[in-house]
């Protein structure tokens, strides 16, 4: 024992959370597959809030209404998932996923294609906004070209429906908060300032192809093929179920059977899909093609 | 007799022993023992006294009941209101959670002791957890077996701490599970010098299987659903920042596990079970764990 506790009142940690607000986290979670725990509700209730204040409503149950039983309840829920994932972007937003991408996920996708001639990592990040992740994932693989990805090459699709996200990423132009995890090493390695700003340098936009794609397209989702990682952080929210079962489908059809989907932080594929499996790396979740959905046989 | 099967036998012989492991604190068997009858002949008034005899054992009990991990709905002032508040069976849950405590040494070179209670704890409320959302039994019995499945590793801390130390470093600096690392550097796991204190102790015999079985879970026989429930809390905790320490460097994938298949036949909700749900949750009974540590730690 380090030190003896006194026998005092306890101090309540926290208050527990507002049943309003649980019910708006569970229906997010279902329509959205985004969830919120606990200790993020607090963020949830002050995006609720910012909602709340444009629409001029007093309480959490009025705002429910407004996303579950009023007519503009979907136009309502596309702007609250706004509010949720405003700010999300930015350079190596999930350090825990990177370093499992690096130290895990990179050498078991070595180890597979070990026997092939053509040295290749092919990865697809997919909704990828202003062009922040496709960078990330550029610079982690031209670290580990000196290293575990040495005489291998790399290239990255990069794809977004909106045409001004596609050419902010091109311009690779970014202020103080994108840039806000860089690591002084990174900042001096792979970007210029342009006066407050940074842009990324040639050195880091190689092998990047950026594209417009709408991932509803299912003639041109069928030919972005053999993909060895496959990062669609908090696009998928946005779809309606439907349309979300066919985009991962379209991803478990591209991935190659090693291959790996990232989703955002707190994102699931729970009720969407069975074929993928959710492993756990350490500190983050990815989805992979199991070997038994390989072979047709059933889990359970 | 090779090198290594020697040094095993030398390190058994001296967890035989077992002379340097403290006891549960006094209070804590009577208490028990009391909170085992049926609910209708249980005094409120008897449990806060017996809680009473041990003063830090009743403030570390009045920390934990005041802790949202077991659904506190208001500030619990008095040892008596969290008796009444929390009802029986979390108090026993937490007075045994308090006994763990109490019997780890204070050496906090090597694996820090309150890591290893963090941890335990965690176990202990995702096992309660995921019973819960499948059914399984009860889930007072799920979060003491999670509580004292790592019961070895007290007994290692106590009788090998060197030994000990020297395997969990090696499970640190190479991202290995610590089990396989005792087995290593040992000959031998956690496993077993838990099974020979849950033996001596007397324990029941499905958390002396869990404490024996909990890497193994194939090797269970009357009690292989509640091993296999532990084995995959223990692993998701392990996964996550709920761990002894150190994150270890794998990929894990719950449906390959034995224990997946074996609590399967257990549990017919299983497969419809979220466990990307439950991997979030984890944060939040993170952020809780740390905190009722710090309470209870706080000069």
């Amino acid at each position: 024992m380090t030190t003896a506790p006194s026998l005092r009142a306890a101090t309540p940690i926290n208050i527990p959370p507002e049943p309003e607000l649980v019910r708006i986290r569970d229906m997010i979670y279902q329509t959205a597959g985004i969830f919120h725990p606990d200790n993020k509700l607090r963020l949830l209730q002050d995006r609720c809030g910012r909602r709340m204040k444009e629409l001029k409503i007093q309480t959490l149950r009025e705002y429910s209404e407004c996303l579950t039983i009023r007519p503009t309840r979907q136009a309502e829920l596309v702007a609250l998932l706004n509010e949720i994932t405003i700010g999300e972007t930015s350079f190596f937003r999930n350090q825990p996923q990177l370093d499992a991408l690096r130290r895990i996920v990179i050498p078991k996708i070595i180890e597979a294609k070990s026997n092939l001639p053509l040295r290749r990592l092919r990865v697809w990040s997919a909704g990828c906004s202003t062009g922040e992740e496709p960078y990330t994932l550029r610079m982690l693989t031209l670290e580990e070209e000196s290293a575990q990805l040495k005489n291998w090459s790399t290239e990255i699709l990069a794809t977004d429906l909106n045409e001004r996200s596609l050419s902010h990423a091109q311009e690779a132009v970014y202020g103080n908060y994108s840039t806000r995890n860089l690591t002084p090493a990174y900042r001096n390695k792979y970007f210029t300032p342009q006066g407050d700003k940074l842009q990324v340098n040639p050195v880091a936009r190689s092998s990047i192809s950026f594209s417009r794609l709408n991932l509803s397209d299912d003639s041109r989702m069928t030919f972005m093929k053999s993909m060895d990682l496959i990062f669609c952080c908090n696009v998928l929210i946005y779809f309606d179920l439907a349309s979300k079962k066919r985009v991962i489908q379209h991803f478990f059809n591209n991935l190659l059977p090693h291959g790996y989907l990232f989703l955002g932080h707190s994102e699931s594929l729970f009720g969407v899909n069975d074929d993928f499996q959710l492993v756990h790396l350490p500190g983050a979740t990815a989805y992979v093609k199991g070997e038994r959905t390989l072979t047709g046989g059933k889990l359970l | 007799m090779t090198a290594a099967t020697a040094t095993k036998q030398a390190l058994l012989q001296r967890l035989e022993g077992l002379h340097q492991i403290p006891t549960i604190p006094a209070v804590l068997a009577p208490l028990l023992r009391y909170l085992q009858q049926p609910v209708e002949q249980l005094d409120v008034q008897k449990v806060t006294d017996l809680l009473s005899q041990d003063k830090s054992l009743a403030a570390q009990c009045l920390q934990m009941a005041n802790s949202p991990l077991f659904g506190r709905s208001q500030n619990v002032q008095s040892l008596r209101g969290a008796v009444m508040s929390l009802g029986f069976h979390h108090v026993s849950d937490i007075a045994m959670s308090c006994g763990v405590l109490n019997m780890l040494p204070g050496d906090k070179t090597g694996l820090d002791p309150v890591v290893f209670w963090e941890h335990s704890l965690g176990c202990a409320l995702i096992s309660r957890h995921i019973a819960r959302k499948i059914n399984f039994g009860d889930p007072g019995k799920a979060y003491l077996a999670g509580l004292l499945h790592d019961l070895g590793i007290i007994v290692n801390l106590w009788v090998l701490p060197r030994e000990f130390r020297a395997a969990w470093e090696m499970g640190k600096s190479e991202g290995i599970p610590l089990h396989e690392a005792e087995h290593r550097s040992m000959g031998f796991t956690h496993c077993e010098s838990g099974r020979l204190l849950a033996e001596r102790w007397k324990l029941a015999p499905e958390l002396t299987e869990v404490i024996s079985y909990h890497h193994s879970p194939e090797k269970s026989a009357e009690h292989a659903g509640l091993v296999a429930l532990v084995q995959l809390a223990d692993l998701l905790c392990r996964m996550s920042g709920l761990n002894y320490g150190y994150l270890e460097e794998r990929q894990v994938n719950l449906v390959e596990e034995s224990g997946f298949s074996l609590l399967a036949r257990h549990s017919t909700t299983l497969k419809d079970f979220d466990w990307a749900r439950l991997t979030f949750e984890l944060d939040s009974y993170m952020d809780e764990v740390h905190s009722l540590v710090r309470a209870i730690y706080r000069t």
